[in-house]
């Protein structure tokens, strides 16, 4: 972030250029909100593009919102051309988006910016001290300077619940589970998480119940971790949108862990290797 | 654990192969323990995780994913969709602390009656040493599917 001001004119003049010039319709960005925090912004105006800032405040992953874009504003238009901020997480997201066809690359335009890790309410965020990818993978334009620091996942938190005995681990996770509240936020916030009908909410079949006691949260838990297999991109906004402070991303990285293990892939680097649960090699031997 | 404890076992079968070598099984009049609950699928690759955890969740102790070997599948790749999937699934299940032991994916041709019910008895002894299963039920006595639906 370093140079601050001078960054963010660049953010503002770019979105201003993009949305006068009719490249775009709507760009999606970071606005001041209430008591100090940052918010999303969505810029349809050019003078509006002043209320646009960039600092370690912004730590939504914005690619949530793209699912919005994805039919037209009003009936018989086109569907609408987005700009969109994009940090080095973000754009993981976005790889995701564009592998699994839910946007067509033409319509967005990326504004990636380097990070050197986000805050919120003033503490940094874990996933910040693992990130190891601190320029965005695609972009149309990338601003800010060479990060200055980098991390490094070592799993040691994963580590220490695989070495615990399976009960322990039930019981661990009895806890965790058992605050959830079943409010979906984690759900809402994620960009991969975009069903139209949600397995939690399907009715028929029925696979979850409607009531907010254990195995219903226990099946939805396992049940998004394993959806979310391949394809999370470990931005941690589940567990940052979570009321209860369940530590979800703990579950899926130790997915996104076994995927890479397994079949050596990592999600979000492209958007063209295909998704490793869509595909399989015949020869392939893999422990059961 | 009392021997005489009888575990409730899932069985997934793939209508191709494993269903008829249970069928095979049967008419060769061999044994294997009432414990496994059959439901057959058109193919191991039919077989969503979800099917999995909903069993667990309603009670099951054990699951048995069955299906023709690698390379025989009659959709030609549906097996092979499995194998990755289960594959991946068994570490999802140990960590949030159903043992690994409780799911078996197998290979079980139409002519293997004797395989199906050595798989089935070898299983259903594996489930019966870990005990039962009840981490998935509810708390508030809401009957013995786990209070699902």
């Amino acid at each position: 972030m370093g140079e601050g001001s001078e960054l963010i004119d660049k953010i503002r003049a770019k979105a201003r250029e993009l949305l006068q010039g009719g490249r775009v319709d709507c760009f999606i960005g970071y606005e001041e909100g209430s008591r100090g925090r940052a918010r999303p912004a969505f810029i349809y105006d050019p003078q509006d593009a002043e209320r646009l800032i960039w600092d370690e405040r912004c730590a939504h992953n914005l690619v949530t919102y793209l699912h919005q874009f994805k039919s037209p504003l009003r009936r018989g238009e086109e569907p609408p051309r987005v700009g969109i901020l994009v940090k080095p997480c973000d754009s993981r997201s976005l790889n995701i988006l564009f592998r699994e066809e839910q946007i067509e690359r033409e319509r967005v335009y990326v504004v990636g910016v380097t990070c050197d890790g986000v805050r919120t309410n003033g503490r940094p965020q874990e996933r910040c001290r693992r990130c190891a990818e601190r320029v965005p993978l695609v972009y149309d334009i990338v601003m800010g300077g060479v990060p200055n620091v980098l991390g490094r996942d070592d799993y040691a938190d994963v580590t220490k619940l695989e070495q615990m005995s399976p009960r322990e681990r039930l019981a661990f996770w009895t806890k965790e589970f058992d605050r959830c509240i079943r409010c979906y936020a984690c759900r809402q916030a994620c960009p991969a998480c975009y069903c139209f009908e949600c397995v939690a909410e399907q009715l028929d079949p029925a696979w979850m119940g409607i009531a907010i006691d254990l195995p219903q949260k226990q099946f939805f838990h396992a049940m998004r971790a394993y959806h979310l297999a391949g394809r999370c991109s470990g931005c941690s906004a589940c567990e940052e949108a979570c009321p209860m402070g369940i530590p979800l991303s703990l579950l899926n990285r130790k997915v996104a862990r076994e995927v890479e293990a397994l079949f050596g892939y990592k999600a979000g680097q492209d958007a063209e290797t295909p998704p490793p649960l869509a595909t399989f090699k015949k020869e392939e031997q893999l422990p059961m | 654990m009392t021997t005489d404890y009888e575990p409730r076992i899932v069985g997934f079968l793939c209508r191709w192969c494993s269903y008829p070598g249970a069928d095979l099984a049967g008419t060769s009049r061999l044994t294997y323990p009432p414990a496994l609950r059959t439901i057959r699928v058109p193919c191991s690759g039919r077989v969503d995780p979800l099917f999995v955890l909903k069993a667990f969740q309603e009670g099951a102790d054990g699951v048995m994913v069955l299906g023709c070997h690698p390379g025989d599948c009659h959709y030609m790749e549906g097996n092979y969709h499995a194998r990755r999937r289960y594959a991946l699934m068994h570490r999802l299940l140990e960590y949030v602390g159903i043992e690994k032991e409780r799911l078996l994916v197998a290979w079980v041709s139409a002519a293997e009656g004797r395989r199906f019910a050595q798989v089935t008895t070898e299983f259903t002894t594996q489930v019966q040493e870990l005990g039962p299963w009840g981490g998935m039920e509810g708390r508030g006595g809401e009957g013995e599917n786990g209070g699902g639906k």
